[in-house]
């Protein structure tokens, strides 16, 4: 695996994203690609992206440098 | 209904595909447009899942504690750890297709005729499977061993790439295609992946675990608000659980030396006698 602290700062960011669509999922804010654009909240959503924003987090602490 | 989905959800012979055909052959009164008929199918996912869970137990103990492990100190040390995050990543393609994609899939290709034309297609791309997977083992001069032998000169599922794991958990989009198995094109993939059969059956099922308990979990509420009979449906879970849980046991057993041959000859036979049986109306 590559490890660069550039990399694992990205994929951070990515992941401080992921959350900020979560939640405009969640707040029906967003209707993009959604099967119901009518429902005010979109949870199926909110979690594929808190699932993202997880995935970007472990991700991230796996390209950040180590020390040993 | 319960048995039919709990037995065809593992075997990689599509159990939306005779979910959707099934009761058209045989004229069952259960309506598919009825908006109680996505969330029933999910409950008896739900069953599927407990019984993967509890057949998987002790392994899944092994793999949620190594992806914690493993996700804090940002290494990976050990085999459960690996296929903790090689479970992650092969995830989250089907994911991403199944809350963007999986009902615009669904609507278009919901017909009994589309079903049997893609059981067939399920058919061929297992039977495609075996073919590579044969032309693999002739290169590694594995052809004149016997099963057990052959099996042995391919990986388990801890050594999957990453690579190979996502793209295998991206193929379980393909069955939102009803007639298109999870769990054929998984094995399969894993198969040309380099899994031996009974390690590719097993990431298939520990693959599709997540996925299909995640699905199930959403879609409870609307089954609660669709004032459904709840008890028959769980009744109905339940009896899917058990034919999923010996479903597995069997196919485990199955693949320590069997092929996806049958069940690609038999999805092959069963989509195109569908096809003319639905074409005769009879």
């Amino acid at each position: 695996m590559i490890r660069s602290t550039s990399l694992a700062v990205g994929l951070a960011v990515l992941g401080v994203v992921f959350i900020v669509i979560a939640a405009l999922y969640a707040f029906g804010v967003l209707q993009i690609l959604v099967s119901d654009p009518n429902s005010p909240h979109h949870y199926t959503h909110m979690i594929l992206f808190i699932v993202l924003a997880v995935a970007s987090f472990v991700a991230a602490n796996f390209a950040r440098p180590k020390t040993v | 209904m319960g048995l039919l989905q709990g037995a065809t959800e593992l075997f990689p012979v599509s159990s939306l595909g005779h979910a959707v055909l099934v009761p058209s052959l045989l004229h069952w009164s259960f309506k598919q447009s009825d908006p109680a008929f996505v969330p029933f199918l999910v409950l008896l996912h739900l069953g599927t899942a407990a019984a993967l869970l509890t057949l998987y137990r002790t392994q899944w103990v092994q793999i949620i504690r190594g992806f914690f492990t493993a996700a804090v100190r940002g290494r990976i040390t050990n085999d459960s750890e690996r296929l903790a995050m090689l479970l992650m990543t092969g995830t989250i393609p089907a994911a991403i297709l199944g809350v963007f994609l999986e009902n615009r899939i669904k609507s278009l290709f919901a017909s009994p005729y589309a079903a049997a034309g893609l059981l067939v297609a399920n058919g061929g791309l297992m039977l495609g499977a075996e073919l590579l997977r044969r032309r693999t083992e002739r290169r590694v001069q594995a052809a004149s061993l016997s099963r057990i032998e052959q099996e042995e000169r391919f990986n388990d599922a801890a050594h999957i790439s990453f690579a190979a794991a996502a793209l295998v958990g991206a193929c379980q989009a393909l069955a939102f295609l009803p007639g298109i198995s999870r769990s054929g094109v998984t094995i399969g993939g894993g198969l040309l992946a380099g899994l031996r059969h009974q390690e590719s059956a097993r990431f298939s099922f520990l693959l599709a675990t997540p996925v299909i308990l995640g699905a199930a979990l959403i879609e409870i509420p609307q089954l609660l608000n669709a004032g459904v009979p709840v008890v028959e449906f769980a009744a109905a879970a339940v009896l899917a659980g058990v034919a999923a849980y010996l479903s597995a046991r069997f196919l485990l057993r199955y693949f320590r030396s069997g092929r996806l041959d049958p069940y690609g000859w038999y999805c092959v036979a069963a989509g195109l006698v569908s096809l003319a049986l639905l074409h005769f109306g009879l």
